[in-house]
């Protein structure tokens, strides 16, 4: 019903402007995430130490970011008291710059990890297993961000629930890796490393998460924080 | 080209200016002149009035006291023309109170009727400006209404009920004060509707509003809420046919006035006013003086006295309503017109 | 269950709809039950029916020629519209303030006395202690205690707002009617104001409207919002300004053309 109200203009052209770019900034330091982890992973898979430090690197434009939106919302916040549907975006995008710049940091700190990797050599079967998670993720990552962009409460509900698979593949993984420390006490670094950068991933899913309840709350006014997937469903339909 | 039009800027402001202070120039001399004349006027009279009043010696009065005392109180036969102030300053003062009398309920009564009850119609239109043309009607043809109206309609029938012992020789078929009071206040009548209506239309619709939201009915609105707040206006109109009660002349003496009255009309006994009888009033006397005065020096000192006698008394009359006025208005404090 | 809920409706507005004469359809079929003690906030565009709505509820209406109305407006028993109504009795259980403030050209202490002495109430002791509660509830006491004699016009106009107020109050209606009592205020007299619209309502249902959107969002429980004679949506104060149901609430409030 209100979902397309962000496509409506303001009789004060430049509220809308303001929340335009509000948004659109949102939407850059997605897409600036959305590349820090895919270079990370990239970095961590071929090995990359170069790619890691761009990863790295990115992390400061990504905090400038988050702190040039956070100042934007206080601004129309105290200036043009918005209401309904715009007092949602304003509150969404709060929270979902926090959850952008953590993933940021959690793609820095896969980069640190991958330029220590590097110097050791990428490990083939432990790759297959990050790799797996990863994508997941980083598709979690996407598809957030795009639910975002379109305000589709569907996409968003999907990454909801696909947060569970990831969950899932991570716990996989890790029982993997704990073997193989087991069977292999000499890679016991290498191990650590990885579980390190698996726990990140996983992290990283839950942000991409939390990003989509955002969406779900901004098109439809419903919290559906802290629910599980049967009441998430029940409550939106 | 930018220059040029400067130039004819600054002209066009340099002969507006030029203009203004000419009106203001004009409009200044004009208002000194307004004042030097009424302040010449005033000095003119005061002078004539007190050298006549305070002239003593051959033919007059002996010393100051019995002067003062002789142009006061009516003696026949001293002067013949000098009938006397006090009795006209009574009769004057006794007319406009019982002008306002009847011209003070009758006036709001209609104005209230006019802007408060009846609906707004080409009828009431047409009666509003009738009553606003009325004000502007000379004041002697009320008196031939009033003597053929009250004296000899009225008047002729109250004798006929109620005095038909003493007739022929007519008690209120003929002029007197309650006949005057009433042309008077026939004459009156306009000027005070005008005003009291202006002021009730002038009144905003929240009051009204107001006082219908707290439960009150259309009369106790009107009573209570409306007609107390228009009270300066109904002062305003009361003050104005104040004066010209007191000054006006031609219809008084169809109805009325006389040069000379035997007794006041007003009496220390029941019934304290004398209705029917004829009474003694300053304009009149100023009007007899000035046009049979034969009294010396040159009769002009005579005619001042009189008219200085009936500026003071239309002034005091003036302080008196606005006294009673601003008494009234003290919780009100609403800006005075005045 | 049913007469609970009965208990809590102070007015009950049924398939109401109103005609000037020239604008045929001021209000079109309104239907809403408004809580007892609480605020409910009118907000909606201008011209869209908010004071007509407000007039009919203590019947000002009938002071204007040519008004027809059908409906209902029920006052616990009682039917507001119908022609046996007793229109000045209700209007002292249904008081109304208007968007300037108008007092009497009256002292203070008479305009508060002014409806008490229309409703019969004899001795001056007895008025002095309904004019002193009455000021008191309309937290205007303290300031005007020593100037009770003097002309309420020379209060400043956030005190002579609630002089209206405490006037309406005198009374001691059920309900009470603000027609944008705040528009000609200052902020800090529009919050004191806001701040008595808050204490008032232990013991009134306390109807306003306002052109302040920010304001509704303060002081009141429910709002209604209208748009041309409709009554587009009505419910809790927090969710018409969080998530309102109708889109057109949406726009309203968010300032979007419609
Ligand atoms: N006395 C009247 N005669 C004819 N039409 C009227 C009258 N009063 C109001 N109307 C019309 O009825 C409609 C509703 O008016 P109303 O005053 O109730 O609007 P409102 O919502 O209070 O507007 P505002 O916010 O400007 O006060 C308007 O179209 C108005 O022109
Ligand atoms: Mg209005």
């Amino acid at each position: 019903m209100t979902d397309q109200s962000h496509q409506r203009i303001h009789i004060s052209a430049q509220f809308s402007r303001e929340l335009e770019g509000v948004r659109d900034d949102v939407l850059t330091m997605g897409g600036t995430v959305e590349s820090q982890i895919t270079k990370a992973l990239d970095a961590l898979l071929d090995g990359n130490s170069e790619l890691a430090e761009q990863v790295i690197a990115l992390d400061s434009n990504v905090n400038e970011l988050e702190r040039s939106i956070s100042d934007q919302c206080m601004r129309i916040l105290a200036l043009r008291q918005p209401a309904a549907g715009d007092l949602r975006l304003v509150l969404a995008v709060i929270k979902v710059t926090t959850d952008l710049e953590r993933i940021g940091d959690e793609a820095a700190k896969m980069g640190r990890q991958a330029v220590l990797l590097s110097e050791i050599g990428v490990q083939e079967k432990i790759a297959a297993q990050v790799r797996d998670v990863a994508v997941r993720s980083i598709t979690m990552v996407k598809n957030a961000l795009d639910s975002f962009a379109r305000l589709e409460v569907g996409d968003a509900l999907s990454v909801i629930l696909s947060d569970d698979d990831t969950d899932e593949a991570y716990a996989n993984a890790r029982e993997w890796l704990l073997l193989f420390a087991e069977e292999n006490p000499a890679s016991l670094r290498v191990a650590m490393s990885y579980l390190w950068i698996l726990k990140g991933l996983e992290r990283i899913g839950d942000h991409a998460a939390n990003i989509a309840e955002q969406v779900i709350f901004l098109t439809e006014g419903v919290d559906v924080r802290h629910l599980d997937s049967q009441n998430t469903r029940d409550l939106l339909s | 080209m930018l220059a040029t039009t400067r130039t004819a800027f600054l002209q066009r402001t340099r002969w507006q200016r030029l203009r203004s202070l000419t009106m203001i120039s004009v409009s200044a001399s004009m208002v000194t002149a307004t004042l030097l004349l009424t302040l010449g006027l005033f000095a003119l009279l005061f002078i004539s009035a007190m050298e006549w009043i305070f002239w003593i010696g051959e033919g007059g009065s002996a010393d100051v006291a019995s002067r003062l005392r002789d142009i006061a109180l009516a003696r026949p036969g001293l002067e013949s023309s000098v009938i006397g102030l006090v009795p006209a300053i009574v009769g004057t003062v006794a007319l406009v109170m019982l002008m306002t009398l009847f011209v003070a309920p009758l006036g709001v009564a209609t104005a209230l009727y006019l802007s408060e009850y009846a609906r707004d119609t080409w009828y009431t239109q047409l009666i509003r400006i009738s009553i606003t043309n009325l004000a502007g009607v000379p004041a002697v043809i009320y008196g031939v209404f009033g003597l053929g109206f009250f004296v000899y309609g009225l008047g002729g029938q109250v004798d006929q009920l109620f005095f038909s012992d003493r007739l022929p020789s007519p008690t209120f078929g003929t002029p007197g004060l309650l006949w005057a009071a009433l042309t008077l206040a026939l004459v009156n009548l306009p000027v005070v509707i005008v005003a009291v209506t202006e002021g009730l239309d002038a009144l905003p619709e929240d009051l009204r509003q107001a006082s219908a939201a707290l439960g009150a009915t259309k009369n106790e609105t009107v009573f209570y809420a409306v007609l107390p707040a228009a009270m300066p206006s109904v002062f305003t109109g009361l003050i104005l046919s104040t004066a010209r009660a007191a000054g006006e002349v031609a219809p008084l003496m169809l109805v009325g006035a006389v040069k000379f009255a035997p007794s006041l009309p007003v009496m220390t006994t029941a019934p304290f006013i004398g209705l029917e009888q004829k009474f003694m009033h300053l304009g009149f006397q100023l009007f007899d003086a000035a046009l049979f005065s034969t009294v010396p020096p040159g009769g002009i000192g005579w005619v001042a006295t009189i008219a200085l006698t009936l500026v003071i008394l239309i002034a005091l009359l003036n302080i008196v309503a606005m006294s009673l006025r601003s008494v009234i208005l003290r919780r009100q404090a609403v800006d005075s017109p005045f | 269950m049913d007469q609970q809920s009965k208990n809590d409706i102070a007015l009950s507005i049924r398939d109401l709809s109103l005609s000037y004469q020239g604008n045929p359809s001021a209000l079109k079929s309104i239907s809403v039950d408004i809580p007892r003690h609480s605020v409910t906030a009118i907000i909606g565009a201008s011209g869209c029916g908010k004071s007509s709505l407000l007039r009919c509820l203590n019947r000002m209406n009938d002071l204007i020629d040519g008004v027809q109305y059908s409906g209902e407006v029920l006052l616990e028993e009682m039917n507001v519209l119908s022609a046996e109504t007793n229109v000045t009795a209700l209007r002292r259980r249904v008081g109304m303030v208007f968007q300037r403030p108008n007092p009497f050209p009256k002292s203070v202490f008479d305009n508060v006395a002014y409806g008490l002495k229309l409703s019969g109430v004899k001795s001056q002791r007895h008025r002095e202690e309904l004019v002193e509660k009455a000021l008191r509830s309309a937290a205007l006491w303290d300031e005007v205690q020593y100037r009770l004699d003097e002309s309420a016009l020379q209060l400043s106009q956030g005190q002579q707002q609630r002089l209206v107020i405490a006037r309406a109050i005198a009374l001691e209606p059920d309900i009470l009617l603000l027609d944008e009592p705040a528009s000609s205020l200052d902020p800090i007299s529009t919050l004191r104001l806001e701040e008595l619209i808050y204490e008032l309502k232990q013991t009134l249902t306390i109807i306003i409207v306002t052109h302040n959107m920010q304001q509704a969002a303060r002081v009141s429980d429910f709002t209604a919002f209208m748009n041309q004679g409709h009554l587009v949506e009505f419910g809790p104060t927090d969710t018409i300004f969080t998530r309102p149901s109708m889109r057109e609430t949406e726009d309203y409030i968010t300032g979007r053309y419609g």
